[in-house]
């Protein structure tokens, strides 16, 4: 039996807000394998970000388990510092992160952003400068973010996380800040090299349409399990 | 279509602007905190000055071509002498100063008495103003007031002669102090380019600060701009904002300036009176609407000045490579002007020119240097530590340029102050070199007095002494200078005492030479203004004779500005006229009850007139180093305040680049690496910025002691430089990096918001 990328058992957080608890995600369980991609959906608040965060290890749950790439990551306070190191690691060389926006460092170039993420997780940064070309802004290379438009920071942060050769890939809303056009470019070139090279895609979004292409979907304003 | 213009309401538009300040308390404080405090320390040092020059100013005038009464038995004078006199006919005028026992000096003076002096005269338009305590007052109350001293003082008119006083009476010039020419002047000048310079650098500092508020309220603004509020509104509000928060603040800021003033006021009379014999009277410097209309418009120009520099702005956004060119020729301009300049103005000047220069160089400076070394980094984390260090150094200009000038300025002040110290205790050495300090008095024999000493010397250990006689000598055929008239020390005999003085330059055996006449020394002023060197021959006429005598050295004067020679009183000629004479006795084993007592009687007076030395220098070394601690502390606290503008700008700077640090942790940084890059960024800067004060701080130690000394002051100061402190600053700085990184460091464990500036094409961020 092939052992899933992705494991989520029984996963609970909740914040506290003066004196009232909210439950942001109770009792969640889901898998995820190699090469697959899920859609996460739910109105704002639901708890989509809160999610990512606790699947590269941002925040700690309150209870439940993660297993990912056959770590065991148990909720509780014990080997805190152990857990925080190993999720790190995973961080930098396993999990791509994408946000909405915001996504590189200002003072770096696009091609010196590439190569710092490459290097972070370390892997070959030479091939930086191949992965911009592939998302059509190879020609802006020597630019900084703030000379470029959004949907080319975005595919420059998408260049990053493939740079990085992950096995899991967070992305958080990525087209949110985009419009229709090229929201639809940049969402085509994430599931084609996703699909490409197997690595597995967990998306929160909003957008319907997006949500359809993924492979799986979890809507957390309804509830739970795969 | 209906073209009519609706007013802006004031209160929405008020609320929406002040909710800023709502949502940032801190700010708004610190912002009146650096008001007040900008206020404070350059109302501080400006009152000084300002009292200070008055007080000169009326002295000088109320004094001018007077002279005065003495007895002759050298007894102070009381009431019953101003009784015999002006019975004798002589139109004399009282004049009693007073030391209160707090407070400074005061002049008691009979206005009735004026009249001796003819109208339009110094002293009858002195006399002529109303008697308000600033420092004259009426001779009734003088006399009321407790005080620590008093000496009472009978001023006549020139047109007095001597044949017109009774007998046991002389005549002496009048002067409250010795002829000073530009010295009070010069120091007075050089404590109000410190003021400046504090200035300049609060002005920076509350300019950065404001700016920082500005910022972050640009996207309100923009916001009320969509609403349709027009930005002449906007703008008014702003500078009735600034106005109205200035107003609230310049006004204790002057308050408490005025304060510092009175509370260091006594060390700087002292101070004054100790360097310069120059006595600070009771007065009120200037007023509250000048310092408080000053602080209103520096306030106004550093956080408005872009408004009110509209039709300018072009200069100020000039590419970066054309202002770095701009700023070069300024700096290359200073210094060459620094070194050339023939006057004191042109050296401030030239001083303005390079702290503009580098103040605009060091940031572009910097980024520039971290751009060079990212691009040679292989290692990522370094590189980008180097990007941000240029985006940091782009970003804090204001304060870091602030920083570094109020570095420059405490090295500058340090450096000059320990020399001065240095040179203090050898001008002390020099001044006060015999234990005991007496004056011979009119009409006694000081010869008698040499050979009882002579006598003494050889039966008494450790007895030194020497004898010195004071009158002028005319210098002929130096330079330009024929006929210039200079002051004759003349001393023997030429023993230990003297021999301790430390010579600019000599001949070889110099003090030998001089005790068998061979020779004179000069002082440094007078080598100065007239260039003279060791081995010149002067042609001295002492009183009727004249000859050729060479220089056998030349000593240090430490600021007196009249010329001197020195030499052996034994080839004094006859005719020469004794001004005024005087011993120099350490004592040795010998009391010196009994020297004076002997004294006494060879010359048949009662008192004598003794200085006691030790306590002098006891009280001159407490008066100087109460004066250097003046000096310390007001930069120490320029520099404190550059050091926290620069901590706060740089805790709300890093807050919003939090994020960024958050991303190196989502890409598997643990918090620890990341506070350790934090840390890392934050030293790299603040020891940049240190590194970078170092050659302007050791610029403006020289153009102090090498340029600005010898043109106020008439003589140098030996250039020293203390590496120990450059390390003290180089640890304070480091200090103020890792206290940003600590703060930092602390809201990266809090969730970081995405900057608003994300989408923006604007390179903010950059």
């Amino acid at each position: 039996m092939t052992e899933s990328l992705l494991a989520v058992r029984g996963l609970s957080k909740q914040f506290v807000s003066g004196n009232e608890t909210v439950p942001v995600i109770e009792k969640l369980s889901f898998t995820l394998d190699e090469g697959q991609s899920l859609a996460l959906t739910g109105r704002s608040g639901s708890g989509k970000s809160t999610l990512l965060n606790l699947l590269c290890g941002l925040a700690s749950p309150d209870a439940g388990t993660i297993v990912l790439q056959g770590l065991v990551f148990e909720a509780g306070s014990s080997g805190a510092r152990q857990k925080a190191a190993a999720w790190a690691s995973l961080r930098r060389q396993q999990i791509g992160v994408v946000f909405q926006e915001a996504n590189l460092m200002p003072a770096l170039s696009l091609l010196e952003n590439v190569q710092f993420r490459a290097q972070l997780a370390g892997r070959d940064p030479s091939k930086s400068e191949d992965w911009l070309a592939r998302l059509d802004i190879g020609e802006l290379a020597g630019r900084y973010p703030d000379q470029v438009s959004g949907g080319q920071r975005q595919r420059a942060a998408l260049a990053m996380v493939f740079a990085m050769e992950p096995a899991l890939i967070l992305a958080d809303e990525p087209t949110g800040s985009l419009d229709r056009h090229t929201a639809c470019e940049v969402a085509g070139v994430l599931f084609d090299l996703q699909a490409r090279h197997g690595c597995g895609l967990i998306l929160a979004t909003h957008d319907a349409e997006l949500a359809a292409a993924c492979q799986h979907h979890l809507d957390l304003g309804h509830l739970s399990g795969l | 279509m209906n073209g009519s213009r609706s007013r802006t309401p004031l209160l929405p538009l008020a609320r929406a602007l002040l909710s800023h300040y709502r949502r940032h308390p801190l700010q708004l404080l610190a912002l009146a905190v650096m008001i007040v405090l900008a206020t404070m320390l350059w109302t501080g040092v400006n009152h000084l000055t300002s009292q200070a020059r008055a007080s000169l100013n009326q002295s000088e005038q109320a004094v001018a071509e007077r002279q005065q009464v003495l007895r002759d038995d050298g007894r102070d004078l009381v009431v019953d002498d101003f009784v015999s006199l002006r019975l004798a006919g002589v139109c004399v005028m009282p004049w009693l100063e007073v030391t209160p026992e707090t407070g400074n000096r005061l002049v008691g003076v009979d206005p009735l008495a004026a009249h001796c002096f003819g109208a339009g005269t110094g002293a009858s338009q002195v006399l002529d103003q109303p008697l308000d305590g600033k420092p004259f007052v009426d001779m009734h109350t003088a006399a009321t007031i407790d005080a620590l001293e008093s000496r009472l003082y009978l001023l006549t008119p020139e047109i007095t002669q001597a044949a017109d006083l009774p007998d046991g009476y002389h005549l002496k010039t009048f002067s409250v102090s010795p002829d000073t020419g530009e010295l009070g002047d010069s120091f007075l000048l050089n404590l109000e380019a410190l003021g400046v310079l504090v200035l300049l650098i609060t002005a920076l500092l509350l300019r950065s600060v404001y700016l920082l508020g500005l910022a972050q309220r640009r996207d309100s603004f923009a916001l009320l701009h969509r609403f349709g509020v027009p930005p002449g509104h906007v703008q008014s509000w702003l500078l009735l904002e600034i106005l109205s928060l200035a107003l609230v603040c310049v006004v204790p800021g002057v308050w408490l300036g005025r304060w510092l003033a009175a509370g260091l006021g006594g060390g700087f009379g002292q101070a004054l009176d100790g360097l310069f014999d120059i006595p600070l009277y009771a007065g009120q410097g200037q007023g509250w609407i000048t310092p408080v209309l000053v602080m209103l418009a520096v306030v106004l120009v550093a956080c408005l000045g872009d408004l009110l520099l509209l039709r300018f702005r072009e200069l100020f956004s000039l590419p970066v490579p054309a202002r770095s060119g701009l700023a070069t020729v300024l700096l290359v301009a200073g210094l060459a002007m620094a070194f050339l300049a023939p006057s004191l103005l042109w050296v401030f000047v030239a001083v303005a020119l390079v702290f503009a220069g580098a103040g605009w160089l060091t940031p572009v400076a910097v980024a520039y240097v971290a751009h060079w070394r990212a691009d040679r980094m292989a290692e990522p984390l370094t590189r980008w530590r180097y990007r941000e260090l240029a985006v940091l150094a782009r970003r804090l200009t204001l304060p870091l340029v602030a920083l570094q000038f109020a570095l420059a300025m405490v090295l500058a002040i340090q450096a000059l102050v320990t020399t001065f110290e240095d040179t203090f205790d050898r001008w002390l050495g020099q001044r006060l070199e015999a234990a005991y300090y007496i004056e011979v008095p009119a009409g006694a024999d000081g010869n008698k007095a040499a050979q009882s000493l002579t006598g003494q010397q050889e039966s008494v250990p450790g007895l030194q002494w020497h004898r010195v006689k004071r009158g002028q000598a005319q210098l002929a055929d130096v330079g330009n200078a024929s006929g210039l008239q200079v002051d004759v020390f003349a001393v023997a005999p030429v023993g230990s005492l003297i021999r301790q003085w430390a010579l600019l330059e000599a001949v070889d055996q110099p003090w030998k030479a001089l005790a068998s006449g061979q020779g004179v020394m000069v002082n440094e002023q007078l080598a100065r203004r007239q260039k003279i060197e060791v081995g010149d021959s002067l042609l001295l006429t002492l009183g009727e004779q004249s000859g050729m005598l060479p220089v056998l050295g030349i000593y240090p004067d430490y600021g007196r500005p009249v010329g001197e020679v020195l030499l052996n009183s034994e080839t004094l000629p006859d005719g020469f006229v004794i001004r005024f004479e005087s011993f120099s006795v350490t004592p040795g084993e010998l009391e010196i009850g009994s020297i004076t007592g002997a004294l006494k009687q060879l010359w048949g007076v009662e008192a004598l007139a003794i200085r006691d030395n030790g306590t002098i220098r006891e009280l001159a070394t407490g008066v100087f180093d109460q004066t250097f601690a003046l000096t310390r502390a007001m930069t120490l606290l320029t520099l404190i305040l550059a050091a926290s503008a620069l901590l706060m700008m740089g805790w709300v700077f890093f807050s919003t680049r939090a994020w960024y640090f958050r991303l190196l942790e989502v890409w598997g940084m643990s918090q620890r690496q990341v506070a350790g890059q934090l840390l890392r960024l934050a030293l790299l800067l603040t020891g940049g910025i240190a590194i970078l004060a170092l050659p302007l701080g050791v610029w403006l130690t020289w153009v102090l002691v090498h340029r600005i000394n010898p043109l106020a002051f008439g003589w140098s100061l030996p250039m020293a430089v203390y590496p120990a402190f450059w390390l003290q600053l180089a640890v304070l700085s480091l200090a103020i990096g890792l206290s940003i990184s600590v703060l930092m460091g602390r809201q990266l464990g809090k969730p970081a918001a995405t900057p608003v500036s994300a989408n923006a094409v604007v390179g903010g961020e950059r």
